[in-house]
């Protein structure tokens, strides 16, 4: 399947038009994981976004006063890794591990990002725009998921 | 072609749920795989209001039965 083809099933590029899914995938390299392999390690320094596009992630929380090293979500088709650092610039909040045989993801580079941001506000807007919406389902899940426990 | 983002939260497991890109919305009921995990849908919500071709769903699961790692 063509790139933006795939692209346009993430909800991060929901809006854009065919032209501009091509200027996104001409900036986003694949990277394929094995099952057990991490891709990022909470508290390091990131500036990459990931998309996962096939298998799944286990996204690794690591509080050593409560539980060390819990899964708190698992990541699949679709999903987002490492958008809190491309927005804050902050170090990683989570250690993100593939979970199946093969995992593979889009890699976005915050500065190419950057750069395709500047050269087009509309998909800066709208990518942003999703990206708060992106955040905002993943802590109705979290409350939803806390509330059952 | 519509997506639908799914939210799923396990009841009376230690499985941490997952959020995965669907081309088809849960229904009640339904088997679904989670990695090695199979769990039947047990509730089905809307989460937020549709966007575009996006729909954001919440789903209660249970677990059936967890696989051998492959």
């Amino acid at each position: 399947m063509e790139l933006t083809n795939i692209l346009q099933k993430v909800e991060l590029f929901n809006g854009l038009s065919e032209d501009e899914l091509g200027d996104v995938a001409s900036i986003c390299t694949e990277k394929q994981l094995h099952r057990g392999e991490i891709i990022t390690s909470q508290g390091a320094h990131g500036d990459e976004l990931y998309i996962v596009t096939e298998g799944f992630v286990e996204i690794i929380l690591d509080d050593s006063r409560k539980e060390p090293h819990k899964v708190v979500v698992n990541l699949g088709e679709g999903q987002l890794i490492g958008e809190m650092s491309l927005i804050d610039q902050g170090p990683r909040s989570a250690t993100v591990r593939a979970a199946l045989e093969p995992t593979i993801v889009q890699v976005i580079r915050r500065d190419h990002f950057e750069e395709l941001c500047d050269h087009n506000n509309r998909i800066g807007y709208i990518v942003m725009r999703n990206l708060a919406s992106d955040l905002s389902f993943k802590l109705r899940h979290r409350n939803l998921s806390e509330g059952s426990r | 072609m519509p997506v639908y983002k799914v939210s799923y939260v396990v009841t009376g497991s230690e499985h941490p749920g997952a959020i995965v890109n669907r081309d088809h919305a849960p229904v009640v009921g339904e088997q679904i795989t989670l990695g090695d995990y199979t769990f039947e849908v047990i509730e089905v919500l809307d989460l937020m209001p549709p966007r575009g071709e996006f729909y954001y769903i919440h789903a209660t699961i249970r677990l059936l039965r967890a696989e051998q790692e492959k």
